[in-house]
């Protein structure tokens, strides 16, 4: 009887260990007792065996029907939000390497075949990667988080007057609005965490590139990176949630100002830190030939690049202020 | 036609799910094997494969609506399955529901045409 035990095997290896004896005991004397049934007083033949688990259909099937229950990785109540998640976190991706392979280009022009090849790769490289990753988070998501998400959709009973009002339009976030955040967050961090080092003025000499005078300090910008992707991880929060209340209220308004606020803490910090900045960017340009020491052009571009942290944090304060300020407008005209 | 037959598998299929539950809890007031349930539920008219049967068996278990023992005395071990307390409660239960839906059902389903008495 190896053909019952090859048979038994097939079906119970694809079992949680903790049910395959017990699975294994009960098929094996299913099918033997089907297999008597069917012979009555003859010999039992290894046809008669055959037919028996060609009724019982193909391990895999028998396999599923015993594991029932769950039959997806990632289930209807994750799902939307799933798709959603993947939808941003590619585009955000196609956007980033596109930039940079734009970048790369303006910069070097005759290498274009080369970053256009790299370029290319990266669709089969880091797609795949991000596609993978996400689902994967998902994937755990369900796994460990299932009886809570059941929960959580049936614990509040429904009423009809629970239903959400129809929104203002006065006060409504289209939802291209928070995508469109996100992508510009996740591009911004691809490109500082990335090529930090083409954030500069890029010095061009008779019409060729001939190198960047950088704005930050190479030497400390690893530290700082880490605040700045908690910055703009706050930024992605803060979009999220706009895009899942949909309009603006009270409670959302408090929560970006308490993002933009603690935002605005951490570039002060970033900015005002001397280390920050490319200490040498004045020397660096005099050396590209950029400007002459002494000259009046030397005074104008050192008072700017003086200026230029008092001048971004103001910019910077003021669109994060503004943010919060035309949301609470938005509320109060809807009221 | 074969449209229709089509139509006529998966609606079977569906009413099928439902009632082979309910059929086999019926007949678990004594206990037995799988495969004698199979034999029994086939001769009351009701063809459940044992594929379908034996997943649904420990199922049912899980859920707390039958108990399961080992018998190793006979020739072959068997495992034998029986209501619990609370498969008996929820059959009684389940048993009017169900007088109630065929009654329903009959008054639906006898008359061709949709033709209404009452209207």
């Amino acid at each position: 009887m190896k053909t019952i035990d090859r048979y038994v095997y097939a079906v119970t290896r694809r079992l949680p260990d903790a049910q395959r004896k017990d699975v294994a005991d009960e098929l094996r004397s299913l099918i033997e007792d089907m297999v008597y049934e069917r012979v009555q007083d003859r010999d039992v033949t290894e046809e008669d065996v055959e037919d028996v688990l060609l009724e019982l259909g193909p391990p895999k099937n028998l396999a599923r029907k015993y594991r029932g229950t769950k039959k997806y990785v990632i289930g209807p109540e994750l799902y939307d939000l799933y798709t959603m998640v993947l939808k941003i976190s590619l585009i955000s991706t196609v956007a980033a390497f596109s930039a940079v392979f734009i970048i790369q280009v303006i910069l070097n022009p005759i290498n274009i075949v080369d970053y256009f090849v790299n370029y290319l790769v990266s669709f089969f490289t880091i797609l795949p990667m991000v596609f993978g990753w996400i689902t994967l988070g998902f994937a755990l998501a369900e796994y460990f988080g299932n009886g809570a998400l059941e929960k959580l959709q049936q614990d509040k009973e429904w009423k009809p007057s629970n239903l959400p009002p129809v929104p203002d339009p006065k006060r409504q976030i289209k939802r291209r609005e928070p995508i469109a955040g996100i992508v510009f967050y996740v591009l911004v961090i691809v490109i500082l965490a990335f090529s930090n080092d083409y954030f500069g003025i890029w010095i061009f000499r008779e019409d060729r590139f001939a190198g960047i005078v950088s704005f930050l300090n190479e030497d400390t910008y690893g530290s700082f990176l880490v605040v700045i992707l908690i910055v703009f991880g706050f930024g992605i929060v803060k979009e999220c949630l706009k895009f899942f209340y949909e309009k603006w209220t009270y409670s959302l308004v408090g929560f970006t100002a308490a993002v933009n606020l603690f935002s605005i803490v951490l570039v002060l910090f970033i900015m005002t830190d001397a280390l920050f900045w490319n200490p040498n960017f004045m020397n660096e340009l005099v050396q590209h030939g950029f400007v002459i020491k002494g000259s009046e052009s030397y005074e104008t571009i050192r008072l700017i690049w003086e200026q230029l942290t008092f001048w971004m944090l103001i910019l910077l304060i003021f669109g994060l202020l503004w943010d919060v300020i035309a949301g609470g407008i938005k509320v109060r005209k809807a009221k | 036609m074969s449209d229709a037959h089509d139509h006529i598998d998966k609606l079977m299929q569906e009413l099928r799910r439902g009632t082979i539950t309910i059929g086999a809890l019926s007949q678990l007031y004594e206990p037995r094997y799988g495969y004698s349930l199979i034999t029994t539920l086939k001769k009351k008219g009701i063809q459940v494969e044992a594929g379908t049967l034996y997943p649904l068996l420990r199922r049912l278990e899980k859920q707390g609506l039958l108990e399961s023992n080992w018998d190793t005395n006979e020739a072959r071990p068997r495992k034998y399955y029986v209501l619990s307390n609370t498969g008996k409660e929820v059959l009684d239960l389940v048993r009017v529901e169900w007088l109630n839906i065929v009654a329903s059902m009959d008054n639906l389903m006898m008359k061709r045409g949709g033709e209404d008495e009452n209207d």
